[in-house]
């Protein structure tokens, strides 16, 4: 969830499509660097002095997931706390100096792992390994900082998920899907967790998860590897590790029958999804459900937007697809229905759309264009100093490893086209099936 | 707070901002060529990676040249383009583009439509033959005129749904009212009930043409080779004989008094408001004074605005505001929500704020914070293809000339703290504006009292 732009991560899907082997353009394996820092931080540097400009980017391994209840919303709220002050910087002072060098900021929470990103002019890169430093162990949690806090967090919660249709039924759809495993709650967390957590629960977490044998740091841009590795280790070395977090142990069991939420609420027009339990995204199954999410809903030329939106016209919108998560999280079907459009019909449309998958898997061309997509937007997402440090940072944390960046094609070329009705009959099927709909008060 | 720390540090700041580098040429020159049609076209390579991105302008297209009651026109043209053409269907264009893991779309503006679009190099001279095949041969066949009609109704609705979306809609209205400038590209209830595929295909006609448009490309390509695929692409769309229609726009509105509307939600749990109040046109010489005090402003996260309204108050999760320009106009807007209970204390601090810029201007040392913001953050802004493409653009359109941003970036260089009060006092509005609030009316509608009488519209009437 980001600190300041007002996208809602509900509705916006991070595909972190990483995506291809690198046989073209100036970004190599070879060309990145990577240290240790005695203390467990991990440093991984990609010089790139195209503009005067650098992109910082620290991932921390917590996320909703390591939350319990209580707790939720925990992590995203720690985010919001990174900018209100430690023992050297007071509360504000982080932003205030940031763009005072010329620097800006921002940081997004998700269900596996939280991530800081600023983008500066090169001059200041002492001042802003210092100041990242800091906050990884120095945070204050003022009382009253942390009280103001949580009402902008609540606002937050209020704006992004009380006012919007969409988001209120996709927290009850996973709520109801995921039953056991921390998935269960969304990255804001309960209204209730966010106006009850404690301060000493707040800091004792920051404590666990905020230590440096638990993050990676990210950097590419306008700097020189040898000089910037001193200043990390000049800031970073004096933090001591810290015992490492609890894993996360809760398996989601199978779920044994088809599941519905139906929400009544003032509305104008209806909502409507399905989602099915499907694998981590470091299982082979993950890329053949990755590729068929392509010509089955992404874009006009997706089956279910030419039977839905444009054939039957019960609806304005498909969009949807497979989550990269650590562990076996949903593949999720959003339908943006007509006002007054038969739920059950859009239901069984999207049954027999997944049927004819099953029983004759994708053609030809749809195999190649999933491919053509998986690599156009690779490409597209490296055009930044910025991008390139997300997609590194997020494939270090997800699957333990970045250099999969540089290999993930050949794991999406591997998958056969004939491969794809078992995977298919695998996952979309009725026992593994939860459908949401929101019917505007009144029942149309 | 550790204010000797912050001292130093400021020391040191001014020192090495000092030694700075005015680097020129922050946007590459172009080379420019006009094909036999009189499409100019802007191209610069760039061979990092194996991408191109695409963009036109196409003046006059926009929504301000919809004829008066058919607010969404301009946006229903730029839709239908891309549905069906003589030689291809819908259905035949969206999978022919998303075969390539292409990006394309065309929009409208308020003073021109767009036409986007990007693809791995080696799909370009596929997606050319598509762009052109959209803007040249289009069918407006009647059936798919019926759907994205009855889409755009529905999006409508579901504006309404959204509070944010809706103030949008309300504020256009309410500050350009009769003025061009406050047609909707979303449509109103009755302009798409009035809408009509005869003026749509008479829009196209007389808006969209080659003499008058402007074609940029940056990426990895040769510029031979792109000449060649121009020559039997958009080179081929016909120049009309008749000269281009007039693009000439009045001069925009500005509120006399205070103009004040409530729209009641009943279900809404946030209240969230607009305030507007004119700007300043496109290469201003005010552009560099208003950019800096809007940073300092509402313009950042640490801007006074959003300091007092989410930092210190947690009314909020974000407060901002900014200057929209255009060729004859521009418009400055603030913007935030919070709980209905807390609208009144927002607004009341907003006022404050506006008044204290205008009265007391702003330090050295914000000055200078602004001034680093801006320079240290602009690089960024051109760093991808679409993004430069779309800088030759608007470079071309409103006249500034290539070294726009390098003379811009030395005017923001030198701007000092005492010019500052004097800008603020000319753009921020004490008592001439528009302000729109979206909320719950029952809770909030008492606290708006003492600004004066509220025209008060329900959000399930017709129309913004």
């Amino acid at each position: 969830m980001p600190r300041k732009t007002g996208l809602s991560i509900f509705l916006i899907f991070i595909f972190i499509l990483a995506i291809t082997t690198m046989s073209e353009g100036a970004f190599k394996k070879e060309d990145i660097k990577v240290f240790k820092l005695d203390n467990g931080l991990k440093v991984i540097l990609y010089e790139d002095h195209k503009i005067p400009n650098i992109s910082y980017y620290t991932f921390f391994k917590v996320g909703s997931r390591n939350e319990r209840p209580g707790l939720t919303g925990v992590s995203h709220f720690i985010e919001h706390m990174m900018f209100n002050g430690t023992q050297k910087f007071g509360p504000g002072e982080f932003d205030r100096i940031m763009e005072f060098y010329g620097g800006a900021n921002n940081a997004y929470t998700g269900d596996d792992f939280t991530a800081y990103t600023d983008w500066f002019p090169s001059q200041a890169l002492e001042k802003m390994v210092e100041l990242e430093a800091d906050r990884m162990q120095g945070l204050l949690f003022d009382p009253k900082v942390l009280e103001s806090e949580r009402g902008v967090v609540a606002s937050e919660r209020r704006m992004s998920v009380e006012n919007n249709n969409e988001a209120i039924l996709d927290e009850n759809v996973r709520a109801t899907a995921i039953m056991a495993h921390p998935y269960h709650w969304d990255v804001i967390g309960w209204m209730s967790d966010i106006l009850s957590w404690r301060r000493e629960e707040v800091i004792q977490y920051y404590r666990t998860y905020y230590a440096p044998n638990n993050a990676i740091l990210v950097v590419v841009g306008d700097f020189e590897t040898a000089r910037l590795m001193e200043l990390i280790k000049k800031y970073y070395s004096p933090i001591p590790a810290q015992t490492p977090p609890p894993p996360v142990t809760t398996t989601e069991p199978p779920q044994l029958g088809r599941k519905e939420v139906v929400i009544k609420k003032e509305a104008q027009t209806p909502s409507f999804m399905v989602v099915y339990h499907g694998p981590k995204c470091t299982d082979q199954d993950f890329f053949a459900l990755s590729l068929l999410e392509k010509p089955l809903l992404q874009g006009e030329s997706s089956r279910l937007y030419r039977r839905l939106v444009r054939e039957e016209q019960l609806a304005i919108n498909v969009y949807g697809g497979i989550e990269e998560k650590i562990d076996p999280f949903l593949f999720s079907i959003y339908v943006k229905p007509r006002a007054g459009a038969d739920l059950e019909r859009i239901e069984k449309i999207v049954d027999e759309e997944l049927n004819k998958i099953i029983e004759q898997g994708i053609t030809e061309q749809e195999y190649q264009k999933a491919l053509n997509i998986i690599r156009s937007d690779f490409y597209f997402g490296l055009q930044t100093n910025s991008g390139k440090a997300n997609l590194i940072g997020a494939m270090e944390v997800l699957t333990g490893n970045y250099e999969n960046l540089f290999h993930t094609i050949d794991r999406y070329s591997s998958v056969k086209r004939e491969e794809i009705p078992a995977v298919a009959k695998k996952y979309f099927h009725e026992l593994n099936k939860t459908v949401g709909k929101l019917i505007p008060q009144g029942g149309k | 707070m550790n204010t000797r720390k912050i001292i130093l540090s400021l020391l040191f700041i001014l020192i090495f901002t000092s030694g700075m580098v005015m680097s020129t040429e922050r946007l590459p020159k172009p080379e420019k060529f006009v094909l036999d049609n009189g499409l100019t076209v802007y191209f610069y390579r760039n061979p990092e990676l194996p991408l191109v991105s695409f963009r036109m302008l196409i003046p006059g297209a926009g929504t301000a040249f919809e004829p008066e009651g058919y607010d969404g026109l301009a946006s229903l043209t730029a839709e239908l383009l891309q549905k069906g053409t003589k030689t291809m269907s819908a259905e035949e264009i969206a999978e022919a583009l998303d075969f390539l893991g292409a990006r394309f779309g065309i929009s409208d503006a308020e003073e021109y439509a767009t036409v986007y679009g990007e693809c791995l190099s080696e799909h370009l001279p596929r997606l050319l033959q598509i762009a052109s095949d959209c803007l040249m041969a289009p069918a407006f066949k009647a059936e798919e005129y019926q759907k994205e009609l009855a889409r755009k109704k529905d999006s409508l609705k579901a504006i309404k749904d959204n509070p944010g979306s809706a103030l949008r809609q309300y504020f256009r209205k309410a500050y350009f009212g009769q003025h061009p400038f406050g047609h909707l590209s979303t449509g109103t209830d009755s302009s798409l009930e009035r809408m009509s595929l005869e003026e749509i295909k008479k829009f196209y006609a007389a808006r969209y043409r080659p003499d008058v448009a402007i074609l940029a490309v940056v990426g990895e390509v040769e510029k031979s080779k792109l000449q060649e695929m121009l020559k039997t692409t958009l080179g081929k769309w016909p120049k009309p004989g008749s000269p281009a229609p007039s693009t000439t726009i009045p001069p925009l509105p500005a509120p006399k008094g205070k103009k004040l509307l409530f729209v009641d939600k009943p279900d809404a749990t946030q209240c969230y408001f607009a305030l507007g109040a004119p700007g300043y046109p496109v290469g201003d010489k005010i552009s560099a004074l208003a950019s800096v005090m809007n940073t300092l402003w509402g313009g950042r996260f640490t801007s006074w605005l959003n300091t007092e309204l989410r930092i210190k108050r947690g009314l909020t999760y974000g407060a901002s505001s900014s200057f929209q320009s255009w060729k004859n106009g521009g418009l400055f807007m603030a913007s935030s929500y919070t709980k209905n209970d807390k609208i009144g204390e927002m607004l009341d601090i907003t006022f404050d704020l506006l008044k204290k810029a205008r009265e007391q201007g702003f330090s050295a040392e914000e000055t200078e914070s602004a001034r680093n913001y801006i320079l240290g953050q602009f690089p960024q802004r051109l760093e991808t293809n679409g993004a430069k493409a779309n800088a030759y653009l608007q470079v071309i359109y409103y006249g500034l000339g290539f070294d726009y941003f390098d003379r811009y970036l030395n005017e923001i260089n030198t701007v000092k703290p005492e010019a500052l009060k004097g800008v603020a006092k000319r753009l921020l509005p004490e008592k001439d504006f528009v302000l729109v609030v979206v909320g719950k009316g029952s809770e909030a509608l008492k606290l708006l009292e003492k600004y004066g009488p509220f025209e008060v519209k329900k959000i399930t009437d017709p129309g913004f």
